[in-house]
């Protein structure tokens, strides 16, 4: 039998409006759920997905993309991979699948909710195909890593870190539960594909695919490149979305999502994969500084992504390019000094020769960032080691759940952003984050940072140890040097060559 | 005496850190117990000169001998720990 195009089909298929008769349209599709900011049904019927599928095409091509995705896993699973890669690459990989998988289980209930609640039938269809490559991504995710929990038990943190009080998993939580899980169908379109995986996600997953060739890990090049092209179909449930709410005077609500969004994404993204581009990925292996990346896919191709669409800028646009010299570098000392709060090993990425690539890909990073490091080497170099271990918690922004921090040395402009809300002071990194939260100070006030939960007595015995227990980080799991110090030599041996000389 | 927690914004380190300290400590015993944590740690030591304390944004440093309960300083209050010549 003759099979027709799809095109002659697919619009009458999608069509899934109806006009209900035993209950209202409102209690069908309440405003709480779907988002649509009183934007009427009709109007949401002009919804034209820019990528069109049908359920027999997605299925045919995603068995092929799992199939393929494996059958590299299968074909490798005798190469010596962990073995032989260098300790960095492996710190990337415990530190994505920890960070990314089970928010991929986020991410699917919030798709769910696009089908469910999707005020247009394009949209709710997306969204569906959508919630099943979430479901996969989570999936593969957990599954390609469980291979090595038995040579190593951090990689157990695949799955078991988004169960735990560990910081960045409560930083992760708090970012995912605030963008994907507890919002509006309209405003997971916006917020978390729009923003989320069209500004970041898609762009770091072509990204990352190419550093895991380059590093010679292809099972998790294929892995990441097969999860990448499902990113770039879904992403763009948000786009026609935002296309409605603008075209029906909702442009300044729109607005409002997007900034809101690419501010939390920003924080997250700059923690991951700033410290893994510019300091984890072995100097050999480097294509791009962080900066460089962010200056060419973000604010090149994102900031004519806003502009075409018919957005502004977000107003901290500028502060946050201003950024891209210095956050990821503080994050990165901050992962390194309180190293045995991570279920990843850091790599240091701070031999002679890496100081120098930083110092002429970031001019003045020896004057800031260096003098810091400066203390901490001659520390290690001397056998002071317990110095370059924490003796204190880091004060943790009230909204990014990531340590407050900026530039040592010369330059140094740490400050703390706080503000008065109800009787309670919040901290903040920066004024970025301040007003993500007096955007919707209900929704964020009654969180507790880990700071704010040793303060009111919930984590015992209330010192390091205490704080470890409450993070479940179990020993064989607790972060260390990635590399085992091995880089100090470096420093050593120029210091011997000093005083020979 | 209480136990006081502060934030230590410590000049020339990168991050803000939890200090805790006790209402009857004078600036001076504050400061040292900040510089604890980030003195030799990720600050250069500067031997020559004495660390003075300040609140976030302030030019005016608190007297070295007053104590923490002589203050208007309020728990989980920034500090700016700043080098100074005396």
């Amino acid at each position: 039998m003759a099979l027709l195009e799809r095109s002659e089909w697919y619009d009458i298929a999608r069509c899934t409006n109806w006009t209900p008769s035993y209950v209202t349209d409102d209690e069908l599709f309440p405003d709480l759920m779907t988002g649509a900011q009183g934007v009427p049904m009709a109007q949401w019927e002009s919804y034209d997905e820019p990528y069109k599928t049908s359920y027999p095409e997605y299925v045919k091509i995603q068995r092929e993309k799992d199939a393929g995705a494996y059958s590299v896993k299968a074909a490798l699973e005798r190469s010596r991979m962990y073995e032989q890669a260098d300790p960095g690459w492996l710190s990337i990989l415990k530190s994505h699948y920890g960070a990314i998988a089970l928010g991929e289980y986020a991410a699917m209930s919030a798709e769910a909710r696009m089908c469910r609640f999707g005020r247009a039938p394009g949209m709710r269809n997306m969204a569906t195909f959508g919630m099943m490559d979430e479901n996969r991504h989570a999936q593969i995710q957990l599954y390609f890593p469980h291979s090595y929990c038995s040579k190593d038990r951090q990689f157990d943190w695949a799955h078991k870190a988004y169960h735990t009080n560990e910081w960045g998993a409560i930083a992760a939580r708090h970012t995912f539960d605030d963008l994907f899980l507890s919002r509006s169908a309209t405003d997971i379109a916006v917020m978390l594909t729009f923003a989320f995986e069209t500004g970041f996600t898609n762009m770091q997953f072509l990204g990352l695919a190419a550093d895991a060739a380059e590093a010679g890990d292809f099972t998790f090049s294929s892995l990441i490149s097969s999860i990448q092209t499902d990113e770039s179909r879904h992403a763009q449930i948000g786009g026609p979305a935002l296309q409605v709410l603008i075209a029906n005077g909702r442009k300044a609500e729109a607005q409002k999502l997007v900034d809101v969004a690419i501010a939390r994404a920003w924080r997250l993204f700059s923690l991951l994969t700033g410290t893994a581009m510019d300091y984890a990925t072995p100097l050999e292996h480097r294509k791009q500084s962080f900066k460089e990346f962010m200056s060419e896919w973000i604010v090149g191709q994102f900031e004519r992504t806003l502009i075409d669409m018919g957005l502004d800028l977000p107003w901290y646009w500028d502060q946050m390019i201003n950024e891209f010299d210095y956050q990821h570098h503080a994050y990165q000392m901050g992962i390194w000094f309180w190293r045995p709060t991570l279920w990843w090993n850091v790599a240091a990425g701070m031999t002679p020769e890496c100081r120098d690539w930083l110092e002429e890909k970031y001019p003045g990073w020896n004057d800031s960032f260096g003098q810091a490091w400066d203390v901490i080497i001659d520390n290690l170099v001397a056998g002071r080691t317990e110095l370059t271990y924490p003796e204190t918690l880091p004060i943790v922004c009230n909204m990014s759940q990531i340590p407050i921090c900026a530039i040592p040395g010369k330059g140094w402009n740490v400050k703390d952003y706080p503000l008065d809300y109800k009787g309670r002071t919040y901290h903040f990194n920066s004024e970025i984050d301040r007003w993500v939260f007096q955007q919707d100070p209900l929704r964020y006030r009654d969180h507790l940072t880990l700071v704010d939960r040793f303060l009111a007595g919930h984590i015992q015995p209330p010192n390091l140890a205490g704080a470890l227990q409450y993070m479940s980080l179990a020993p064989g799991e607790i972060g260390d040097d990635a590399h085992q110090y091995a880089w100090v030599a470096g420093y050593r041996n120029q210091r011997t060559e000093k005083k020979a000389a | 005496m209480a136990l006081f927690p502060v934030i230590s914004n410590f000049q020339y380190d990168f991050v803000l850190q939890l200090v805790p300290v006790d209402t009857e400590n004078t600036m001076d015993e504050v400061a040292a117990a900040a510089a604890h944590h980030s003195v030799g740690r990720r600050v250069k030591p500067r031997p020559d000169k004495v660390v003075r304390v300040r609140r976030q944004g302030s030019e005016t440093f608190f007297p070295r001998q007053a104590k923490l309960s002589e203050t208007d300083i309020q728990p989980m209050e920034a500090l700016e720990f700043i080098f100074c010549d005396g």
